[in-house]
């Protein structure tokens, strides 16, 4: 073998090496009960494009909404502002929202920033987002979340806040809206405290 | 230089043999038992393409095959629970008890999408299912004749603990078969059936599910037999699958152009 | 000013509840500073306990408890087919596999873990509601449950008494007609006063396409359902579930509490035991008692709890005294009491023939093997001879006496008959008729109303006419099932000018 050879072996055995280093950190396997098992595109009110299982990573809250929705998404929204309180300052900064619509027809990119300035949202930690009409079942059906759609375009719907581990499980969820459901508070400080 | 000709053309046989046979249902103004909003107003059904078969065993067998994240030993637990495909004798072969004929059940809402997917189609939606099986063999609706309720409740009554029968019984008045009197079946729409009317009533969601669903109109006392199945439909979850829910697809109205016949390894 | 406005939306909110007093017991006794939720002892003390269900009329052992526990309930929908009456079957849905469903026996206080199956072999989703749930539907929400799956709810029992439970889905009448109730006994906290038999008996009306004792298997009748003309009225969910060899059982001078529930779907019960009157009466199955009843009212959907002291020997008969039920419908029970005589007491004979007819004996065994046979296509003469005798007795031998003797004068005999040697196809057409004027038999002339015995079938009348044609010297031979049917669908001749 000459030194050709040689360098080649050690440029590719190095190359290997890096490959294997700059791969995502032996991941672990995605659990089989974690919602980011779906793999859906989503927008959000930027318009920029992501997939749901990027949202892997943090804990996080989740829910359903529309933005024609004229009583109960308000206070969902107030609901969740009034969760992130509810938690000590430090936990605060380490919980994210995601809400997608039920309404791709008429939520647009546009739409969702149009809203997401209404409500004054806090972008460091706020997405608003839609996603195709086939995706939004399933994702309902993941989230356990049910709806119809109106003869007029509204939608009827349950509601639920649901916290998300870091790996896309549901640890808890509450249908109280309008004001905190402590043990549902109590479930987000345990699970932001245990990463 | 006969191989190059063979390969094809098995390949094209075992992609028609696949081809499962839609039929179109015309749709229209139709009386759903769940009205589409408080005025009680009829649903109005666009025309669509329905599968004249519920989906079988050899047929979803195929399906894991080529889509092997769908086989009971890969799948995903949010898509599907323990008892996904447990009557089959391996993840890979249906055994001897299982016929191929037979409609598949044992089956969660995400792998009925995801098969009906792989068709190139979808589950259909609920009022698109009741409208197609509102008809028996001579008429589009014959849900106000007692022996067609008759027919359906005889089902109701009978534990589902005994063998399933294969497809292919009589042919409604669309040309569609076994919608009735063989399995409970998915739609789009499973768990969208009851939500309470007034999305404000937060307090009582189930309200519909219960004790209020059983003080029937008069219009609705005579198809108490079609709210039997919204209720079955409506305590499932997406995940789940019981030994009497199986499923078939729809299509939009349209016609779809020929499938070009694909190759092993096109599929991811 | 912030304090009071959270209040208020607290209180709004607990409001908006459909029960405040369970809403607070459901934090296991942690109630609002200051308030005292009734029935509400605290937290469960000690190991949970797997509650022991029992079977009708069976009812648990005491509590014997004088803490609350937390109890683990555990119950298993089931949909099978099952016999309702001799011949006829029915595919009931119960609780726990029979009708009415297990009994459920906890303390006030107790905490109730409830785990609601439903056999993977069902068809229908089902779920429950417990008349003692303090909290929404009763538990009907939490319990939902598709087939092959389970659903689990807590609650505290916090009101003493004796309570239905049912299951809820749409359409409810349906599931309650095809059999799902049973009853729960919350126990008050010093437990009820120890009685030699407790037994669990509960009313249904059922409703099916065919006519009574129509054979076979039955389906349910929903426009009968609505109109609320039920085709059976039953104790346990089956005529001669409790009676013959399934009576209940006691002996003289003891003390007997029975827990009466009443399913419905419809009918009210006018509960009454023939020969005995209730000491003491929880009416409603609430706390205040009652003494001294002849007849107690158990509405639809209610309960009661009955208790009296025996004294004589003999077939105690419980029946709804809307007595038509009784007799025509299948509603009635029996309480067979042993123990020697008191003639103090009572002294006159029983009057078994009348008031229990074809229930004195056990049941009905000849009848079951001639219907079996029957359905093979084997019936034998021999077969329809036993049958026809049960079945004769108590409904023809009211009249005509068991011995076929009838009573001058009034009912003509049977035995030694001169009308059935002289054409005995002719009794088909009496039987199924009736036959009133002028008659003559064995030489004397009687005048009296036979009504039509329109409560039998074809196989009935041929058992009973072959059995009759073949005692007391009369001329023998049988008379088919078939040959009733052609004459039932004949009209009624005019009445024949004697003989």
């Amino acid at each position: 073998m000459n030194i050709r050879q040689c360098a080649n072996r050690i440029l590719s055995a190095l190359l290997l090496v890096l490959m294997c280093t700059t791969a995502p950190a032996g991941p672990r396997e995605l659990p089989g009960d974690s919602i980011y098992q779906l793999d859906i595109p989503l927008v959000d009110q930027n318009g920029h494009a992501f997939d749901l299982a990027q949202r892997r990573g943090k804990p996080q809250l989740v829910s359903m909404f529309y933005t024609s929705c004229q009583y109960v998404c308000p206070l969902l929204v107030d609901t969740l502002r009034k969760t992130q309180k509810a938690l000590p300052a430090a936990q605060r900064k380490k919980l994210d929202v995601l809400l997608i619509s039920f309404d791709p027809g008429r939520d647009n990119p546009r739409r969702l920033k149009e809203v997401f300035a209404e409500r004054k949202l806090d972008a460091s930690h706020w997405t608003l987002s839609r996603t195709e009409t086939p995706n939004v079942r399933k994702l309902a059906a993941v989230l356990d979340i049910e709806y119809k759609l109106l003869p007029g375009g509204d939608f009827n719907h349950s509601t639920s806040l649901i916290l998300l581990d870091a790996n896309g499980r549901i640890v808890a969820r509450t249908s109280k809206i309008g004001e905190t459901d402590p043990q549902f508070v109590a479930a987000i400080s345990r699970t932001l405290s245990a990463d | 230089m006969i191989r190059c000709l063979v390969l094809p053309a098995f390949l094209l046989v075992a992609g028609m043999a696949n081809a499962a046979d839609y039929v179109n249902v015309p749709g229209g103004q139709f009386a759903s038992v769940l009205p589409a909003d408080a005025t009680r107003a009829d649903v109005v059904v666009a025309p669509f393409m329905l599968r004249r078969e519920p989906v079988t065993n050899a047929e979803f067998l195929a399906f894991v095959l080529e889509q092997p994240q769908w086989r009971r030993d890969r799948i995903a637990r949010v898509f599907a629970e323990p008892s996904y495909l447990m009557h089959w004798q391996s993840a890979d072969a249906l055994g001897a008890t299982v016929l191929p004929d037979q409609p598949v059940t044992q089956v969660s809402w995400f792998a009925a999408q995801a098969f009906c997917e792989s068709e190139r189609a979808r589950l259909p939606a609920w009022n698109e299912w009741e409208f197609a099986a509102a008809s028996d063999a001579t008429r589009h609706d014959a849900r106000s004749d007692p022996l067609w309720r008759e027919q359906i409740l005889s089902w109701y009554s009978q534990p589902s603990g005994k063998p399933l029968a294969a497809i292919g019984g009589a042919a409604n008045f669309y040309g569609v078969r076994d919608l009735h009197g063989l399995v409970w079946e998915w739609v789009d729409d499973f768990n969208a059936l009851l939500v309470a009317s007034d999305s404000r009533d937060q307090n009582d969601p189930d309200r519909l599910k219960f004790c209020g669903a059983g003080a029937l109109n008069l219009r609705d006392r005579e198809n108490y037999a079609v709210l039997m199945r919204v209720a079955m439909l409506s305590s499932l979850k997406a995940a789940d699958t019981t030994n009497s829910t199986g499923f078939r697809c729809a299509r939009p109205a349209a016609p779809v152009p020929p499938v070009a016949t694909q190759v092993r390894g096109d599929r991811q | 000013m912030i304090r009071s406005m959270s209040a208020m939306s607290a209180l709004l909110a607990l409001a908006s509840l459909p029960c405040f007093a369970g809403a607070a017991a459901a934090g296991a006794g942690a109630s609002p500073a200051g308030s005292y939720v009734h029935g509400d002892f605290g937290p469960p003390r000690g190991e949970p306990i797997h509650a022991m269900l029992t079977t009708p009329p069976m009812v648990p052992p005491a509590t014997q408890r004088n803490y609350p526990a937390k109890v683990i309930v555990e119950l298993e929908v089931i949909e099978k087919e099952l016999p309702i009456s001799e011949g006829v079957t029915y595919t009931f849905w119960t609780f726990g596999g029979t009708v009415p469903g297990k009994f459920i026996r906890v303390r006030q206080g107790d905490t109730v873990e409830f785990h609601l199956k439903n056999n993977p072999n069902s068809k229908m989703p089902h779920n429950i509601d417990l008349h003692g749930v303090t909290g929404p539907g009763g538990g009907a929400a939490s319990s939902f449950t598709a087939p092959g799956h389970e659903s689990q709810f807590t609650f505290k029992a916090l009101n003493q008494g004796i309570y239905v439970y049912h299951c809820a889905t749409a359409p409810v009448g349906m599931h309650v007609g095809n059999g799902m109730y049973g009853l729960i006994l919350i126990e008050p906290p010093d437990g009820l006063a120890p009685v030699d038999h407790e037994y669990y008996v509960m009313q249904g009306d059922f409703y099916t396409t065919g006519k009574y004792r129509e054979k076979g298997l039955q389906p349910f009748d929903m426009e009968k359902a609505i109109e609320e003309k039920p085709t059976y009225v039953l104790f346990n969910g089956a005529e001669g579930s409790l009676t013959g060899d399934k009576a209940l059982t006691a002996k003289t001078n003891e003390t007997v509490r029975i827990f009466i529930g009443n399913g419905g779907p419809n009918l009210v019960s006018s509960f009454h035991v023939i020969g005995e009157i209730f000491d003491r009466v929880q009416p409603e199955g609430g706390t205040k008692v009652q003494e001294n009843v002849q007849t107690t009212l158990i509405p639809a959907g209610g309960a009661a709890i009955v208790e009296f002291h025996t004294e004589v020997p003999g077939s105690y008969v419980m029946v709804d005294h809307s007595i038509f039920r009784a007799f025509n419908k299948g509603a009635l029970a029996i309480l067979k009491v042993d123990g020697p005589e008191d003639k103090a007491i009572y002294s006159g004979k029983e009057v078994d023939s009348v008031y229990l007819g074809d229930r004195a004996g056990s049941n009905l065994a000849a009848v079951t093997e001639a219907t079996k046979s029957a359905s093979a296509g084997k019936l034998t003469k021999e077969e329809q001879i036993k049958a026809g005798q049960q079945l004769f007795t108590g409904t023809c031998s009211v009249c005509h006496q068991a011995n076929g003797a009838g009573l001058p004068g009034v009912f003509p005999p049977l035995a030694k008959s001169s009308v059935l040697a002289a054409e005995p196809k002719r009794s088909i057409d009496i039987v199924l008729h009736g036959l009133s004027g002028k008659i003559t038999v064995n030489g004397q002339e009687y005048n009296s109303v036979m009504p039509p015995m329109t409560q039998l079938n074809d196989d009935e009348v041929a058992n009973i006419l072959t059995f009759v044609l073949n005692s007391w010297d009369n001329p023998g031979g049988r008379i088919e099932a078939d040959e009733v049917a052609k004459t039932r669908a004949q009209p009624a001749p005019k009445a024949a000018a004697g003989h």
